[in-house]
């Protein structure tokens, strides 16, 4: 092993936590039982690391195997740093039969002639979900270790997830990926969140939504919370109706974690009251940010609550309807419109 | 003398011998009719089972007629005034009857909820689907209707090709069409999911090497017993619109397997019966482990 294999090892470990390492290590499977016993999970993390080295020397083990067990970390935590979602676009007629082996041997055959040399990973994970692992390299250098680009797609499904992708490097993926899953072109979805899992399952439509049924809404039956049937609600008819109108347009229960929305306003100034803007000729230029901890939840109690009006204002009803965070809005006629971010590839 | 005493003797022994004869023919018949005598039993109890559930359906089928005429009559009046816990009974699986019924005759008539939104602007519709007789997901379809029928809103999942299908058929002209092929493919992929499903759960020495979100491809590992070879199985569903494959192939050791009327009929029984079924006569039949 040499040493910049050992630096990234350590400093691999030294970015897990403690009280990950143990399941870190046996997922990664590589350990023989003896090697894990000698191991002491408390004592601190550079004697521990010291003591992998030793047996990762003992083992011969090199790149492939650390890089191996980087991916399995990354893989059950995967909510570090920014994902950013890309659309496929215009099937060709095979591409709904692509299956995984196909699809692992030309991407790899596909990026390889595109960005000589590369190092790529694939591992199919239990929820159907592709991981690619990138290290890139160019022509003066060895493919890059420390700054991987991570992948997420399920086949049959039109996103992909990527988190770590410089500008340079882009088209090269989205070359790679175009080709491999049979698809014409591939454009950004400007959707972006730091959970991995909240942003696939808003694209993919699995949280709770809530349509309009003609029985009697279950909403209103689950939210009694009747403490003294003596206290009576004066609006409990318009409340359960904005309950409904929020829900109708952001969905029950728990909601996909988004941390943002920017809206990037190119709108000419209306405010009567201030001529000099008013009166300029260029639009407006504003950029307008909702961030929270859990946006989408923030939003629809903001319009439960009644401190948004309801209906909702298709602004922000936009972000789950077309699961996207990034709004360009201009003046093109009456009311205001939205435009994707200016396409890629 | 010694005839005399040889007699004794002889005879002494054969008498044992018709004693011991005797004995084991004895018990042997009086276990046959112990037998016998308990199977009677068993019948004459089974007789008075299904006698009680016969009278217990006509009484229900006595009942569930007169709540349909009740219904139909609009009458407010409640018959049935005993106050037992029986009646009781017998009224809710009437009213059990019932709602099946009726859910039968709201599937065959296509199943689809329809209500108007937003004072007649928008159509919501749901469409359920069901597998073997167990209901799964309901997907909802929002449109609007001016100015022409568009898809404002739905919670169909990606895979299902949605804008296609709405390209091929006319939504304003005869949207029950576009429903009913929507509704093949959404009722297609809910029973192949939950066909996956039961494969997981009931075959545990069956491996899944491969599924896709679609449920369109499906690779298992089974084993042949005595052997103890694996073998390859892939199902493709290139209909989307079916429950069953339209594919079936065998590899072992990454050769297609030999041609045998055992593997012949596996084939078969997996094109033709839903494949947790097809699985579970192959082991009945010894096929796999």
């Amino acid at each position: 092993m040499d040493d910049s294999t050992r630096r990234f090892l350590q400093r691999l470990i030294r970015r897990i936590p403690a009280q990950m390492l143990k399941t870190t290590l046996d997922k990664w499977g590589r350990l023989t039982a003896a090697q894990k016993q000698s191991m002491d999970f408390t004592e601190p993390k550079w004697a521990f690391t010291e003591r992998l080295l030793d047996i990762c020397e003992e083992n011969g083990w090199t790149w492939k195997h650390i890089t191996e067990l980087e991916m399995t970390y990354v893989i059950d935590n995967p909510n570090q740093g920014m994902w950013y979602a890309f659309q496929l676009m215009d099937p060709e007629d095979d591409a709904h039969s692509v299956e995984l082996t196909h699809f692992k041997e030309q991407f790899k055959s596909h990026l390889s002639e595109l960005a000589r040399p590369v190092s790529v990973k694939m591992k199919k994970h239990a929820d159907e979900a592709i991981w690619i692992r990138i290290a890139w390299g160019d022509s003066f250098s060895r493919p890059n270790h420390q700054k991987p680009t991570y992948v997420v797609h399920h086949l049959q499904t039109p996103y992909v997830f990527v988190t770590s992708l410089t500008s340079k490097q882009k088209p090269l993926l989205s070359q790679a990926l175009v080709l491999s899953t049979r698809h014409q072109a591939i454009k950004d979805a400007s959707l972006s969140g730091r959970k991995l899992g909240a942003i696939r399952d808003l694209l993919m439509r699995q949280y709770q939504q809530v349509f309009p049924t003609s029985y009697p809404s279950p909403l209103a039956e689950r939210n009694e919370t009747v403490s003294n049937p003596q206290i009576e609600k004066e609006q409990a008819k318009s409340a359960e109706n904005r309950l409904q109108m929020a829900c109708e347009a952001f969905g029950d229960g728990m909601l996909p974690q988004l941390q943002s929305s920017v809206y990037k306003l190119e709108t000419k100034f209306k405010d009567h009251t201030n001529k000099t803007m008013t009166e300029r000729e260029e639009p407006f230029r504003c950029v307008v940010k909702f961030a929270s901890t859990n946006l989408l939840e923030s939003l629809r109690h903001c319009a439960s609550s009644g401190i948004a009006s309801t209906p909702v204002t298709p602004l922000l009803s936009s972000i789950p309807l077309k699961g996207r965070n990034y709004f360009i809005i201009k003046d093109n006629g009456p009311g205001p419109s939205s435009q994707t971010r200016q396409t890629q590839n | 003398m010694q005839a005399a005493s040889a007699t004794g003797v002889l005879s002494h022994l054969s008498r044992l011998e018709v004693h011991a004869r005797s004995r084991k023919t004895e018990p042997q018949q009086r276990s046959r009719v112990t037998e016998l005598k308990a199977a009677a039993e068993q019948l004459r109890m089974r007789r008075e089972q299904l006698r009680a559930e016969v009278e217990t359906h006509k009484n229900l089928q006595k009942l569930r007629t007169s709540m349909d005429k009740r219904r139909e009559d609009k009458e407010g009046e409640e018959g049935m005034d005993e106050d037992s816990e029986d009646s009781e009974l017998l009224r809710l699986m009437a009213r059990h009857t019932q709602l099946n019924d009726l859910l039968y005759a709201h599937h065959i008539i296509g199943g689809y909820d329809a209500i108007k939104t937003r004072q007649g602007q928008g159509l919501c519709l749901s469409l359920p689907t069901a597998y073997d007789g167990v209901f799964l997901e309901t997907y909802n379809l929002e449109i609007d209707v001016k100015p022409a029928p568009r898809i404002a809103r739905h919670n169909i999942p990606p895979f299902i090709p949605l804008s296609d299908l709405v390209e091929q058929s006319d939504m304003k002209t005869d949207i029950r069409a576009f429903l009913d092929t929507l509704s093949q493919h959404l009722n297609a992929f809910s029973g192949r999911k939950q066909q996956l499903k039961l494969v997981k759960e009931l075959h545990k020495s069956v491996e899944v090497m491969e599924s896709n979100a679609l449920c369109s491809i499906l690779v298992m590992m089974v084993t042949v017993p005595n052997e103890k070879t694996a073998i390859l199985c892939t199902l493709d569903y290139t209909d989307h619109t079916r429950c069953l494959p339209t594919r079936v192939h065998f590899e072992c050791n990454g050769k297609p397997l030999a041609d045998s009327p055992d593997w012949d009929t596996n084939r078969s029984l997996l094109l033709e019966t839903p494949v947790h079924k097809a699985l579970s006569t192959m082991r009945r039949m010894g096929n796999i482990v």
